[in-house]
């Protein structure tokens, strides 16, 4: 038994502690795919879902046209990336803060039901009058 | 090398036994008691009770034993110095050998591992035949631990698996090639078997990591696609979903680098995928379809995230009634797709889009200016052949594009792609593959599908051999079915009773339709009991022979016979008489494409590749045609006018010949016996200049079929008669001939230069105008017998002159009335 847990412990805190870190690293890299913070700053100003690209041939007013419905096109554009930045932003941050507090939470797991058993023997209740 | 050890007792070890104790109900029970704890301590410190820390303390500890199940006990890592046999084991067989464990315990142990299951259900090495071939020998034990770890060694395995133990079991079992070759397999195959599952495993890890695509935005920046998505199927979309599994193989990877390089270059964005139908040029489109979408690799931002999207042909047809109309239409799409910057457009079988015909349409005058231009990207794949006839028409096409031709896999590849892709046939099919039913598929397949080029010649027999499943297992038994049932070839060994009777009695059987000519039809009884029993050499022919002899002495009936008694019927006779092909052009004749001259002997035998092979008159044909024969006569191979090969090694060549057919009757008649003179006959027929001896040769036996004299003839008459009784069956008739009547008929029909023929038309002239007449005059009626006698025959005949005229086989000048 004495084996048994002095393994689980020696785990905990080396290769399971590496694991818990692998997997934190691992679903902030899926959020900076998701949100391809660079992609969207290097295409910022890119029109947005366009419909025709390219030089256009023709007249005055078919060009004027182009670069109006090409502008149009980027301000959209603009505007639905910068949200998804922000939006990618916040989304990255709490992954960050909650990636943290799980890799950090995890060293005080095995302390928990100590901390637990103190505080029940304590008897201390925050919301009890 | 040291002995090895096994440690019981190391931390491994009793990890892997932890790991066994804890999995299922264990496991799944501390999860629940977590939750359990955790809601309990939450509901209680909600009712204010400072118990609930306590219980929610406590959560963590089934909570930590979860974890430690998941994180490490299940995976098992392998110890990094590995000394003992136990730092290196499978942790599940490691989790059930007991401390001094026997060869039995170990084959115990692995057949109720995982790869023990995967053995049983795919080699049938099943955990009863693992223990009943392993001893309980202990003193064994150490030289299966070593066997096991040269295997892992020569197979560059970090791990002894099941599979590797049972190699090393099977090489210790005193009978184990026995034991193997009832189960068709080789000790070599088991090692591949535990690659295989490596491979299984290695996928399935693959598949359950994130992937990488380039996220929400990535599309953004590229143009609105409507036409295009109506008319074209975006692989990539499917791919990122994971609907379509890739398969990496290292003859595609320089394919797939070189399209890497093309459209990376400042040249032409087009790249020709040329090569043969089943060649594999789809799975590369869906290879490099794939490795864009990876955003870990190391591609150009100017092809990371580009779509491929493959154009439907037909529904750009359908959709457009007229060719002004198909124009404006791809027009359409394709500057859709260059417009929207990141599509690869990709024209499957592009043959279609430049050429006229059913279901295609030459749009060469739109589509070159593009490829020229080379700005858009585009994929076609394109047959070989068909490549090379629009070249020949339309060089400007051909120098306008940049080709990677594709060749034919290999065998471990086409095993390779079959095994990966099996994971989506069965779940298609809800069958189990047997590795030997893809080996078979392999071998079967490049001797009788012919339209396709490797692998997609073995998956398509694979795809059809999961109709013939049994028990949802599909075997080598089923593959060697779904090839008989298709082509009425017989590939397996004989096995039923009533082959086998056949088989044992053929010469009983022949002789019921030829008289005599003993040694002819002993030959090729032989020949067809090696290949029924499987002790034949199977890349020739089943028999290749030359029938010698005057006309009319049963060569052409011994195989006429053959093709009935054995092969099923006298439709399985291919007859070719070769005074048709006495000029040099005609060897064009012989390997015609089927699609152009479906009589030509190259298509007659795809189509029917188990059948008789007859070449009547062989000494008439040109020497250009004899030339083209030898291959087929050395190898069973001969390669039609497309260059596809023809085998014809499920099938008798029988050759027949006249040449000699005098020298036969002076031999006959000076009294010799046919072995006396076969072998100087056949040194007259080579010196005399009518066949060369690497002709000759080539035949695995030259038989000599003597004249038939006059009591055999009599048993002719019989046969013959038979068969006029057979055919008057139907109308309930019988005919008898009396036997003064016979022997009249055999005087009458005998001519020692023409064999029995025109024995055959004296009869029928004879017999069937007796039975007709009466018939027509009333006198037979259904269930009566024709009674035929020396009179009436000698009435028929007539005189002399008018008998040899019948025999002949000229215009009667008489009416028989």
């Amino acid at each position: 038994m004495v084996m048994i847990l002095w393994g689980m412990m020696t785990w905990w805190y080396t290769d399971g502690w590496r694991q818990c870190l692998e997997r934190a690293t691992l679903r902030l890299e899926a959020t900076l795919d998701t949100f391809s913070i660079g992609l969207l700053l290097s295409t910022l100003f890119s029109p947005f879902r366009q419909i025709s690209a390219g030089n256009v041939r023709g007249s005055f007013d078919a060009q004027m046209r182009a670069f109006v419905d090409r502008t149009i096109s980027r301000f959209i554009g603009m505007m639905v990336r910068l949200v998804m930045i922000v939006v990618g932003c916040v989304v990255i941050v709490c992954n960050v803060v909650f990636g943290l507090l799980f890799v950090l939470g995890w060293a005080l797991v095995p302390v928990l039901p100590i901390v637990g058993l103190l505080l029940f023997l304590i008897g201390w209740v925050p919301w009890s009058s | 090398m040291e002995q090895l050890t096994f440690n019981h007792s190391s931390e491994r070890a009793v990890k892997a036994r932890l790991a066994r104790t804890l999995a299922g109900a264990w496991v799944h029970s501390l999860t629940a008691l977590t939750f359990v704890l955790l809601l309990a301590g939450v509901a209680l410190l909600a009712n204010a009770l400072s118990l609930g820390w306590f219980l929610c303390g406590l959560s963590a500890l089934p909570a930590m034993v979860v974890a430690w199940y998941t994180g490490e006990l299940k995976p098992l890592r392998l110890v990094a110095a590995a000394k003992t046999i136990d730092d290196v084991l499978a942790g599940d067989i490691l989790s059930q050998l007991p401390a001094d464990p026997s060869p039995r315990d170990i084959a115990t142990a692995v057949g109720a591992s995982q790869s023990g299951f995967f053995f049983s259900a795919r080699f049938g090495v099943t955990p009863t035949l693992l223990q009943n071939s392993a001893s309980d020998d202990k003193s064994q034990t150490a030289a299966i631990w070593q066997d096991a770890w040269k295997l892992r060694e020569q197979t560059g395995q970090d791990t002894i698996s099941g599979g590797l133990l049972i190699a090393a079991l099977m090489q210790r079992t005193p009978e184990h090639e026995m034991l193997l070759a009832r189960l068709h397999l080789q000790t070599s195959d088991l090692l591949k078997g535990a690659a295989w599952q490596q491979h299984i495993l290695e996928l399935i890890e693959k598949h359950s990591k994130p992937k990488r695509t380039g996220g929400i935005a990535r599309d953004w920046s590229f143009g609105y696609i409507p036409t295009l998505t109506r008319f074209g199927q975006n692989i990539s979309e499917q791919i990122a979903r994971g609907g379509l599994l890739a398969v990496d193989l290292e003859s595609h990877t320089e394919a797939l680098q070189q399209m890497i390089k093309t459209f990376t270059s400042s040249g032409r964005q087009n790249i020709a995928l040329v090569g043969s139908q089943g060649s594999g040029k789809t799975s590369i489109v869906h290879a490099f379809a794939s490795e864009l979408l990876d955003a870990s690799s190391s591609l150009p931002d100017t092809l990371k995230f580009r779509q491929v999207f493959v154009l439907d042909a037909s529904s750009l047809l359908a959709a457009a009634s007229g060719r002004g109309e198909l124009e404006k239409l791809i027009m359409e799409v394709l500057g859709e797709a260059y417009a929207a910057k990141n599509i690869i457009v990709c024209l499957e079988s592009a043959e279609l889009f430049f050429e006229e015909g059913v279901g295609s349409v030459d749009l060469t005058n739109v589509l070159l200016p593009l490829l020229e231009a080379g700005r858009l990207r585009v994929i076609l794949t394109m047959d070989e052949q068909k490549y090379l006839s629009i070249g020949a028409r339309n060089s400007a096409l051909v120098n306008a594009l940049n080709r990677i031709s594709i060749g034919p896999a290999s065998e471990a590849e086409t095993i390779a792609v079959m095994q990966d892709q099996l994971i989506s046939l069965e779940f298609r099919h809800r069958v189990t593959y047997t590795y030997q039913s893809l080996q078979e598929a392999y071998r079967l397949s490049e001797r009788y599908v012919h339209d396709l080029v490797q692998p997609g010649r073995a998956m398509k027999l694979l795809e059809s051999a999961a109709s013939y499943a049994e028990n949802e297992l599909v075997t080598m038994n089923s593959v060697q079915q779904a090839i008989e049932k298709t082509l009425g070839v017989k590939v397996a060994v004989a096995s039923g009773e009533a082959e086998r009777e056949t088989l044992l009695n053929l010469e009983d059987l022949i002789h019921k339709r030829m008289v005599n000519q003993t040694r002819a039809v002993e030959v090729v009884s032989d020949a067809l009991r090696r290949a029924r029993a499987g002790v034949r050499n199977e890349a020739r022919p089943i028999g290749t022979f030359l029938f010698l002899g005057p006309t009319g002495v049963g060569k052409t009936e011994l195989s006429k016979a053959l093709g009935d008694v054995y092969f099923g019927g006298e439709d399985r006779l291919i007859r070719l008489d070769l005074n048709e092909f006495v000029r040099q052009e005609d060897v064009a004749r012989l390997i015609a494409d089927g699609a152009k001259d479906s009589t030509s002997l190259t298509s007659r035998v795809m189509k029917q590749p188990f059948s008789v092979v007859l070449f009547d008159e062989i000494e008439k044909a040109h020497p250009a045609v004899l030339t083209t024969l030898l291959q087929l006569l050395d190898e069973g191979i001969l390669r039609d006018e497309k260059n596809r090969e023809v085998s014809f090694r499920d099938a008798i060549i029988i050759a027949t010949s006249n040449a000699g057919a005098e020298r036969i009757r002076e031999y006959i008649e000076r009294g010799y016996k046919l072995e006396q003179f076969e072998k100087s006959f056949v040194d007259e027929l080579i010196s005399s200049n009518q066949f060369r001896p690497e002709f000759l040769n080539r035949f695995d036996e030259i038989v000599i079929f003597r004249p038939l004299e006059k009591p055999e003839l009599l048993q002719v008459v019989d046969l013959i008669l038979a068969g006029i009784n057979k055919t008057l069956a139907s109308q309930k008739i019988t005919v008898e001939v009396a036997d003064d009547a016979k022997s009249y008929l055999v005087e009458k029909g005998y001519d020692p230069r023409l064999g029995a023929r025109p024995l055959r038309r004296v009869i029928q002239r004879t017999v069937e105008n007796t039975v007709a007449k009466q018939m027509l005059a009333g006198s037979v009626t259904p269930g009566s017998t024709v009674k035929v006698s020396l009179e009436e025959v000698t009435k028929l005949l007539g005189s002399e002159a008018q008998a040899n005229t019948i025999a002949a086989g000229e215009p009667s000048q008489t009416t028989l009335s």
